[in-house]
């Protein structure tokens, strides 16, 4: 299939008219810098290697900070990168809303970086954000096409993946 | 032969009537179908509650704990001016897109709640037709709250079968104002959408408990019997070269016909009767000679080894294709009720031989039999005929043809991007293709892949890979051989007696109740795990329907199953299988029999008091790790109401409504002490009211914080937190951050994290709190 790269991961979790813009690790890059106060969010799909890694460097090079979801705390812990634990749906629902003062308490994220929750539970939260938070925006760097995030890496194989984690990285 | 389950010895040494602080005031007496009986004049305020009595104290749950919504679909098309796209816009309704997500769950919970009260109105038709309106609800020697949920709603205790008509009849009014108000053009709020979706959840708790205990009454069910059988679990208990009846959905008049013909008949070790779905927990709560072959999870690749003779469906949760899947086995296909009829033929009335004949010679595709007597002749007598010729059947393509076909797949991958857990379908195929069925073998296990058959759909081979698992499975399911205990259905008030001081007090960390489908991320193993965690810990573990059979189906080291190694007694470190998906209603039913016998609190009419007491003070959490119907949608909406909090897992968050709570707004936490008048700070206890975890491993912290309650002597609250500190400890690798917010006073803190805790509370600037003796959020403002 041509478009194969974004039609949705999990094609069904299509929602409506409004699909994500496919971005590169360059666009992604210029969100990060553009944004005020971002928020990289964590979840149990990246707690192994070589991803933990490619995280934790991403997370370091732009100075983010970090929200780990499910159990992904411990392993990012135990790799020195320092992170609140919210569950995916209670970080959600604190990002919705406009009065929240964010994770270190300097006012409200205005742009959230998903890597590695699992794919139909990101996609609902996502829509959460799409639907509830206009005062967001939201990247997905998953090598997943998520049609319900406003910016998302296309669907990938691991190689292209890894490479294009490294890149923002800096590695 | 009908199992009999003798009631233990009365156990109540003092009148319970009289130690209780109820007062019956004798009101009208009526004559009833002959007999007098006592009517009781409703005594708390809201009796047969309409949709907007219970408003008030839906508004104070759903301030506390605000909806979160998800939308699955940005858009609406549930009328003509639309399709509507509701992203950042109104529909041209009107309707907004946070309404429209509650009007989507109120009709999800509508639908739900019908299906419960549509399965008992059948039964109790039926039943009344059978025993006659006057056959006493009588639960056995040791339960006198016979029907707790009806005496809080309806304000009045069933004495008969005849009884239960009069709460249908309630229930089904407020269904239909409540289903009525998911019209184009009516309710225009999410927070009332919201209301009417908990109270369409109350009359689906209350739906259900009118089933189960019409069903334990009339038919001899089990009664609260903490040693009901144990009974056979599992595609490797069934003796395949018998003639085999398989009966899938919940309703248990069917498979009940069934086994009522064999012991007529004499022929009860001639065939086997086997369900899948709650069908089988209900049956082998009547007979325990019929064989539970597992949750639904089990569907399509039981039905496709071609195992089954006949396949007797019913209703709720049955493939809708079960048909044309039945049919390529050449196994005959009974439909026995009006919710399910699939284009048969209805012959209720026809001679049942003549029925018989027509289906062995193909005349017909399938039959609709409507008589659950009928029905049990026929399918016995077909699936004595068709057994012998049908023993080809029996075998799937061998396991050369597996890889041959195998063989075919491309590697497109798109089997694994449309399954719901992105399970590695493809690898399993490309392994087999080289004689490697490891892949396959691990879908099969504790049904990794529940079946439902979308890879097979799209793959653009054909491959009929549900059937290519059902072949390399097929070796695993010999050893397929496990327990269940049948279904005891309610708790014992005199075993609510004992453990209600304490459950309240926190003796006892909680209660926690396993229920749900199979929509499971990784396969049943988890909730045995999760379960097998919590009564390690001395939690009283309740589990019903697809959940209780997922318990089941795990084996220890010694090769025991967890209902082997634990008793079935509503105590700590009991395994209590309720029964099936109406037996949900006892779970609630515990927790207001905890209210009534420990805390003395009248039910009758009293809707609003006996929540509030629950939300507050008594420690119960339920776990719907594979929450996939609509039904389980009303199910813990109604749980919710109650005040009982609910932990979903991650395809929970497809319902597209949460009920969340904000640790961070200490506002939304002020308690009232009803003893002193006081408004205090309150606390996080519980958190949440409807959460969806992303893995096991935050989901049991989280349900083990659930269960904290203000009222928690010092003592129970370090036994919580004990609970709480260790398993986030072990999945976090770090004391957990919120602790603080649980610590009311020094003495609190659980000694063996008193370093660490008392360093939190340092850093934190905690200071301690007042706490109320009977904590409360009625008489709060806006009351
Ligand atoms: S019900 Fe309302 S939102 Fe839905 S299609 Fe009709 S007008 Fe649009
Ligand atoms: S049948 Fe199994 S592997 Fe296939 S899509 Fe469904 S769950 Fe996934
Ligand atoms: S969908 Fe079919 S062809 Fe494609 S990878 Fe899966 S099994 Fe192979």
């Amino acid at each position: 299939m041509s478009n194969d790269r974004v039609i949705p991961w999990q094609p069904t979790v299509i929602a409506g008219p409004k699909q994500a813009l496919m971005v590169t690790p360059e666009t992604a890059e210029l969100m990060i810098r553009k944004s005020k106060r971002p928020l990289f969010v964590l979840g149990p799909l990246v707690k192994e290697e070589p991803l933990l890694s490619l995280a934790v460097g991403i997370a370091e090079k732009w100075d983010l900070p970090v929200v780990t979801t499910g159990n992904a705390y411990k392993a990012f812990n135990e790799k020195g990168l320092d992170s609140t634990a919210y569950g995916a749906v209670e970080i959600v629902n604190l990002l919705k809303d406009p009065e929240w003062k964010g994770v270190n308490g300097e006012g409200q994220h205005d742009l959230v970086i998903f890597l590695g929750c699992i794919y139909y539970l990101a996609s609902q939260g996502l829509s959460s954000l799409k639907h509830f938070a206009p005062h967001l925006k939201t990247l997905t760097i998953c090598k997943f096409f998520h049609s319900n995030a406003d910016a998302s890496f296309p669907n990938m194989k691991d190689e292209e993946w890894l490479k294009y984690l490294a890149k923002m990285a800096g590695q | 032969m009908v199992i009999y389950v003798a009631p233990k010895p009365k156990e109540m040494k003092d009148d319970f009537w009289k130690s209780k602080d109820i007062k019956i005031s004798i009101g009208e007496i009526e004559e009833n179908e002959g007999a007098k009986s006592v009517e009781e004049i409703p005594s708390g305020p809201t009796p047969k509650p309409s949709i907007t009595d219970l408003r008030s104290w839906d508004m104070k749950l759903l301030d506390r704990y605000e909806p979160f919504y998800a939308p699955f679909c940005d858009m609406c098309c549930l009328c003509t001016f639309g399709k509507c796209d509701l992203n950042g816009k109104k529909g041209a309704c009107g309707i907004d897109a946070a309404a429209q997500q509650a009007r989507t769950v109120l009709l999800a919970s509508c639908i739900g709640s019908a299906c419960h009260s549509g399965h008992s109105r059948h039964l109790v038709d039926h039943l009344i037709h059978e025993f006659g309106a006057d056959h006493p609800i009588d639960m056995g020697m040791n339960i006198d709250i016979e029907a707790p949920i009806m005496m809080t709603v309806l304000g009045k205790t069933p004495k008969n079968l005849g009884d239960l008509k009069e709460a249908l009849d309630y229930l089904e009014e407020q269904m239909i104002h409540l289903l009525s108000a998911c019209h184009t053009g009516q309710e225009g709020k999410s927070i009332d959408f919201e209301s009417k979706a908990l109270h369409a959840g109350l009359m689906d708790n209350l739906g259900m408990e009118i089933g189960d205990i019409a069903q334990i009454a009339a038919l001899n069910l089990p009664k609260g019997d903490e040693d009901a059988p144990l009974v056979e679990l599992g595609v490797g208990t069934i003796q395949t070269e018998k003639p085999v009846i398989l009966c899938i959905g919940h309703n248990v008049l069917p498979g009940a016909g069934i086994m009522d013909y064999m012991d007529e008949t004499g022929q009860e070790e001639d065939l086997e009767v086997c369900g899948i779905c709650c069908a089988a927990i209900d049956i082998s709560r009547y007979n325990n000679r019929a064989k539970v072959v597992g949750p639904m999870s089990k569907q399509l690749k039981f039905v496709r080894s071609g195992v089954a003779d006949v396949i007797v469906v019913d209703e709720q949760c049955v493939r809708t294709d079960v048909l044309e899947e039945a049919q390529a086995k050449n196994t005959a296909v009974l439909a026995t009720t009006d919710k399910i009829c699939l284009g048969l033929p209805d012959l209720t009335d026809e001679d049942a031989d003549k029925v018989v004949s027509k289906l062995v010679n193909k005349e017909i595709e399938g039959a609709l039999i409507l008589d659950p007597e009928k029905l049990g002749e026929i399918a016995v007598k077909t699936a004595n005929i068709l057994s012998p010729e049908r023993a080809n059947m029996k075998m799937l393509p061998d396991l050369d043809e597996i890889q041959k076909l195998a063989a075919e797949c491309t590697e497109c991958g798109w089997c694994q991007r449309v399954c719901p857990n992105s399970q590695p379908m493809m690898e399993a195929v490309t392994g087999a293709a080289t004689g490697d069925f490891t892949g396959f073998e691990n879908l099969y296990l504790t049904d990794v892949c529940y079946t439902c058959g979308r890879c097979e759909q799209e793959c653009e081979r054909e491959l009929p890979l549900m059937s290519m698992l059902a072949k390399v499975g097929e070796r695993l399911s010999k050893e397929e051989k496990f327990t269940i205990r049948a279904g005891r259905g309610p708790a014992q008030d005199v075993e609510i007696r004992k453990v209600g001081a304490p459950l309240v007090l926190g003796d006892i960390p909680g209660v926690i109740a396993f229920v749900g489908c199979s929509n499971y991320p990784e396969g049943g193993k988890e909730v045995a795990e999760m379960a097998k965690e919590f009564l390690e810990r001395n939690y009283i573990v309740l589990t019903t329907g697809c959940g209780a059979m997922s318990i089941g189906e795990y084996k220890d080291e010694e090769g025991k199953t967890l209902y082997e190694q634990y008793s079935g007694d509503f105590d700590a470190r009991g395994l209590v299988n309720m029964g099936s998906c109406v037996s949900n209603s006892h779970v609630v039913g515990a927790t207001i029999k905890v209210a009534n016998i420990f805390a003395k609190k009248p039910l009758e009419g009293n809707f609003e008091e006996i929540a509030d007491y629950i939300l507050n003070r008594v420690g119960a959490c339920g776990v719907a790790w594979g929450a996939y119907s609509q039904k389980a949608a009303a199910i813990a909406t109604g749980v919710n109401r109650w005040g009982i909090p609910v932990v979903l897992g991650p395809h929970g968050s497809k319902y597209r409504r949460l009920y969340l709570g904000r640790a961070d707004k200490k506002e939304s936490w002020k308690i009232k002490d009803l003893r002193t008048g006081e408004v205090l700070e309150g606390e996080p206890a519980p958190e949440h009211l409807l959460y969806a975890a992303e893995t096991r491993e935050e989901a049991l912290p989280m349900i083990a914080k659930l269960c904290i309650r203000p009222t928690d002597t010092a003592k129970g609250r370090q036994i919580k937190l004990n609970n709480y500190l260790d398993l986030y400890k072990r999945y976090f690798g770090r004391l957990a951050p919120d602790v603080h917010l649980f610590i009311r006073n020094e003495k609190d803190i659980p000694i063996t994290y008193k370093k660490d805790v008392q360093k939190v509370l340092e850093e934190v600037g905690w200071e301690p709190r007042k706490i109320a003796q009977e904590p409360s959020l009625m008489g709060m403002d806006g009351d």
